[in-house]
């Protein structure tokens, strides 16, 4: 027993570090009186370390902890993505003027964003539905506190609590559908759950109410329609930074979590096909459930931030359009569309983060939110203003930038998958987002700014940052071999074809 | 009906009943009570599964921590203890149809449903038994869920203290 616990400490590094992590910015904030970002540099740090020791599992292909995490090739993708994001962010919360005023808690905000990191790199491992639970909560329960730091802002208390409600009544039901998932499979890991319903588990009624239940919970995780409600509000009173990890990593966290509950648990092992996994289920189509939810994301997502003036919101409907581009792979869940899921999640990373962090420098630098005061400012501020241009067309998806491949991957599986209205959908609301992207693009360029405006200058840090989102989003667009080998790779061990 | 089946409804309608009071009582102190009946009925039920040792937990930990510290929160309060809230409630209708929708699925399935009964074992103590388990098997989700706890406080204390006004001030804010 012994044996086993310490061989598992040995290949769960980065966990750790993050917890290490943790606690040095606490005692960090009582030993240095000087109150300032020396808490994120650690962060940084942490988030660096934890980085290298993730990429010295590869290839690993183990189970830790009495079968409750897996350390495998998919979790280490996943795993990449987070700590990547992480670091973005801290880099942003650096620059960031909104937190300016808040020196003497900045100390708190690290921690808790660690305890986030911990929460999602868990999500991403779990193999065990207790453990899954748990890591949701951490993730939830810091990210709570999180979106209400800038205390000052009303907005902000605003949406920490409509935040707080919404997410512990979908844990909530999540936990229920859990417990009920466990009461007819008489099992907590996922491998165990797929035994027992693989032995034939003659009860597709309450079967299909746990999942729906769990469904409930990821669902809020990933804002698709109809579990989205919460993600524009909060998203705006939020800072800038915690509104850009919502949108990127607790997404991207929640579909490894995802994906992996629903290709292990209710893989059919014999035939381990397009259709096959689905099988499992009678009674309900889940496959078609999942798609007309992607559908609804699409339309609702895309059509609402047609109407949006304040850049956050547009942010936020366009983060519920891409996650029903996202669950379109899960719907239908072979290995194409699985791998372009990853591929679409990498490229997103870069893309939307981006977006965030020029919408952050704007909002720091003339104070607004407004898409309507972006008039001219692409004339006041070149390089971000060429920056913000290719992170919108590359959430457009037009070639040549990463949103382009992302796009083409996803849609390439689904068409091949048969699932040609949704494809469909999927096509006309991307045409639809353009309006709305443009628009940002057009209020920067096409009016003079007005007289007597200013430059704006930003920091040759700041820009370096935009630098290291801009040329992923662009190279991606036209060099992704490695990218598609990285991804394809690392589903192999959940077997799908 | 044998006993222990007899002391299971008794119990369970003593604490679906009180946590029903506990929602739609008007009066914060009527709610509080209510509370620990219904946190009582669970230990109980808890009893009933032989699973002493979590009773005990439940008892000292909800019952005899958190909600004293709840009374004692009402009663150090300045508005009173007998403050009566307003509540306010909006999409009466939608709300009602979709928790009775769910109630009766849930009802119906839970009845047609063949459980994977587990018949529970009668153990003499279960503290070696947690002990060991919480060491071996489920050592990691014990450790996540201290580190669960510690970024709970430290959210708890963000949320609750005010900020200094002046907000370039060197001097922590929790000295406010």
């Amino acid at each position: 027993m012994v044996e086993h616990t310490l061989h598992s400490i040995s290949l769960f590094y980065p966990e750790i570090i993050i917890v290490v992590t943790l606690c040095v910015i606490i005692i960090a904030d009582l030993v240095v009186k000087k109150k300032n970002h020396t808490a994120g540099w650690i962060l940084m740090g942490g988030f660096g370390l934890a980085g290298i020791t993730v990429l010295l599992q590869a290839g690993r292909n183990e189970s830790v902890f009495y079968d409750m995490v897996a350390v495998d090739p998919f979790a280490l993708f996943f795993k990449v993505l987070l700590l990547l994001s992480g670091i973005f962010i801290v880099f942003f919360s650096v620059n960031s003027d909104e937190l300016k005023a808040y020196k003497s808690r900045i100390g708190e905000y690290y921690m808790l964003l660690a305890g986030m990191m911990l929460g999602m790199l868990l999500m991403v491992g779990s193999t065990n539905l207790l453990l899954m639970y748990l890591a949701f909560e951490v993730t939830s329960i810091s990210s709570y506190v999180l979106v209400g730091f800038i205390k000052k802002s009303l907005r902000s208390s605003e949406s920490s609590m409509k935040y707080i409600i919404y997410g512990a009544v979908s844990s909530g039901v999540m936990l229920y559908g859990i417990s009920l998932l466990i009461g007819i499979t008489g099992a907590t890991d996922i491998y165990g759950i797929n035994a027992a319903l693989l032995a034939g588990v003659d009860q597709p009624l309450i079967l299909n109410i746990s999942i729906l239940m769990i469904i409930v919970g990821l669902g809020f995780k990933i804002t698709v329609v109809p579990f989205h409600f919460w993600a524009p509000d909060v998203y705006e009173g939020a800072p800038m930074t915690i509104a850009a990890i919502l949108a990127v990593a607790s997404k991207i966290a929640a579909f490894g979590m995802l994906i992996r509950f629903f290709s292990v648990s209710f893989i059919n092992a014999e035939g381990i096909s397009a259709a096959g996994v689905w099988q499992i289920f009678d009674a309900l189509h889940w496959d078609l459930l999942l798609g007309a939810m992607a559908a609804m994301a699409m339309i609702v997502g895309n059509l609402t931030a047609l109407m949006q003036d304040n850049i956050k919101r547009m942010l936020a409907y366009s983060s519920i359009a891409h996650a029903g581009y996202l669950l379109m792979g899960v719907v239908i869940l072979t290995e194409q569309g699985i791998s372009s899921i990853l591929i679409y999640l990498f490229i997103y990373l870069f893309m939307n983060l981006g977006a965030f962090y020029v919408a952050m420098l704007f909002s720091n630098k003339v104070n607004t939110e407004s898409i309507e005061a972006y008039k001219g400012l692409g004339h006041r501020a070149p390089l971000e203003g060429v920056a913000m241009t290719i992170f919108l067309v590359s959430l457009t998806g037009l070639p040549p930038t990463g949103g382009f491949i992302a796009k083409l991957y996803i849609f390439g599986a689904a068409i091949s998958a048969g699932w040609i209205w949704l494809v469909a959908i999927a096509g006309i609301t991307t045409v639809i987002s353009l309006f709305y992207y443009i628009r940002v693009v057009r209020n920067m360029y096409f009016f003079e700014p007005e007289t007597g405006a200013k430059r704006l200058h930003f920091t040759f840090g700041s820009k370096i940052i935009l630098l290291l989102m801009l040329i992923p989003t662009l190279l991606l667009g036209v060099y992704f071999t490695p990218l598609l080998e990285f991804a394809q790779s690392s589903i192999k061990i959940l077997g799908l074809n | 009906m044998e006993l222990t089946a007899i002391l299971f409804y008794l119990f369970s309608i003593l604490t679906v009943g009180a946590a029903a009071v506990m929602v739609f009582s008007r009066n914060i102190v009527h709610s509080a009570f209510a509370l620990m009946f219904a946190l009582v009925g669970v230990a109980s039920l808890y009893v009933l599964l032989y699973a002493d040792f979590l009773a005990a937990t439940q008892l000292l930990v909800y019952v005899g921590g958190i909600l004293i510290l709840i009374l004692f929160g009402v009663m150090l309060t300045t508005q009173g203890h007998n403050l009566n809230f307003k509540s306010v409630s909006v999409n009466l209708i939608p709300a009602s149809i979709l928790s009775v929708t769910a109630a009766g699925l849930l009802i119906f399935a839970f009845t047609t449903t063949a459980w994977a009964f587990i018949e529970p074992v009668e153990r003499s103590e279960t503290v070696y038994e947690l002990g060991m388990l919480l060491m071996g098997d489920y050592i990691l989700p014990f450790i996540i869920v201290g580190v669960l706890l510690l970024i709970a406080i430290i959210g708890a204390i963000l949320m609750s203290t005010r900020l200094a006004t002046t907000s370039d001030t060197t001097s922590s804010d929790l000295t406010e």
